[in-house]
């Protein structure tokens, strides 16, 4: 089952339901619209295992990013549940743009807690503003006991790149 | 959880969900069939600025089809007007189309409880394909809410066509200006 926006708004109260900052004028009926940070990871090099980003800070006027190519960012807020799994997506108004904030990684598992990475591809070129509203997070109620998490990425709270050529290697 | 098709086809006959036109035979085992309608849209833009609106041309699509180039990215529509005030929708490409590459919604399969209308395809073709009017493109299926409900009553409401992007609407009330 999905939560509806007044069960997400209980159960921030409750504290099942982590959003920082949380404004209520983000809720809609079946999610919560999260903002971008202010940085982002730049593609620049694959070295033969890892992919190589360059982080930038997006400046106030926008940074424009290219078509088809992959970046890295993450939500302003910090988002978690120990009670509920969550679906991270895009927001209907910036697909109807071409832009994907995640590449079909949606799940977000449950008793993680942090301000998430967002994988960006944009189909068209489109400029970007740190801060701004551009996807969507919804709460889904679990089926049997909950284990708690314990994957790398679940407390980070900055744009990470992949750490699979690491755990590859044996140095995590 | 997500109603199985029987339950669809019970739920549309009570009008809990709306379906139109509905055909049973586009009934899966968890999900109705959604076909393409005949006009789509194309950004007339060198970059998109979220910020304005984007200038934009509507393409009918020939009696013969009209191929999307890999990479390209259009605006279409559900010929059927879809919606719930008791379930969520969530939309999906078709295993025949993701199979030619081809994306139908661009991260965002969430419709909100309450909205009804044509649904908007975010089309992104990743190897050429030609798209046909008509064509079974997408499925549609209703997930169980939790908790109270309130309606949606957003800016792409009562939809009839291929709707834009309206993100530029989200940047008048933005208080990360104050920050």
């Amino acid at each position: 089952m999905i939560l509806t926006g007044n069960k997400i708004k209980e159960e921030i109260k409750t504290g099942n339901i982590i959003i920082k900052p949380f404004i209520p004028d983000q809720i809609n009926p079946n999610s919560y619209n999260y903002r971008l940070g202010s940085k982002l990871k730049v593609f620049y090099k694959f070295d033969g295992n890892k992919t190589l980003f360059k982080e930038i800070k997006i400046p106030k006027e926008g940074y424009i990013l290219e078509a088809r190519k992959m970046y890295l960012a993450n939500t302003k807020e910090v988002i978690g549940s120990s009670k509920y799994a969550m679906s991270l997506i895009g927001r209907s108004s910036m697909g109807r743009c071409g832009l994907f904030l995640q590449c079909s990684a949606n799940l977000g598992h449950t008793t993680s807690e942090h301000r998430w990475t967002l994988e960006i591809v944009a189909a068209l070129p489109i400029r970007l503003y740190p801060g701004m509203i551009i996807g969507q997070v919804s709460f889904w109620r679990n089926f049997g006991t909950v284990k708690k998490y314990r994957g790398q990425y679940g407390f980070l709270n900055h744009p990470q790149e992949s750490l699979v050529p690491l755990i590859q290697q044996k140095k995590l | 959880m997500i109603l199985t098709g029987k339950k669809i086809i019970e739920e549309v006959q009570k009008n809990r969900i709306e379906i139109l036109p509905f055909d049973k035979k586009r009934i899966t085992t968890n999900s109705y069939d959604l076909s393409l309608g005949d006009t789509l849209i194309r950004y007339k833009t060198g970059v998109i600025d979220p910020k304005q609106k984007t200038p934009y041309e509507e393409i009918k699509i020939p009696a013969d089809g009209l191929v999307l180039q890999a990479g390209e990215f259009v605006l279409g529509n559900s010929k059927e007007r879809i919606g719930s005030d008791f379930y969520v929708p969530l939309i999906h490409g078709k295993s025949g189309t993701a199979r030619m590459g081809l994306f139908v919604h661009v991260t965002a399969d969430l419709i909100d409880i309450g909205s009804h209308g044509v649904t908007t395809f975010q089309l992104y073709a990743t190897l050429p394909v030609r798209l046909h009017a008509g064509m079974l493109i997408a499925q549609v299926s209703f997930w169980v809410p939790f908790g109270n409900i309130v309606l949606y009553k957003g800016k792409y409401q009562n939809s009839t066509g291929p709707r834009p992007s309206m993100t530029y609407k989200d940047f008048k009330y933005d208080i990360f200006k104050k920050n």
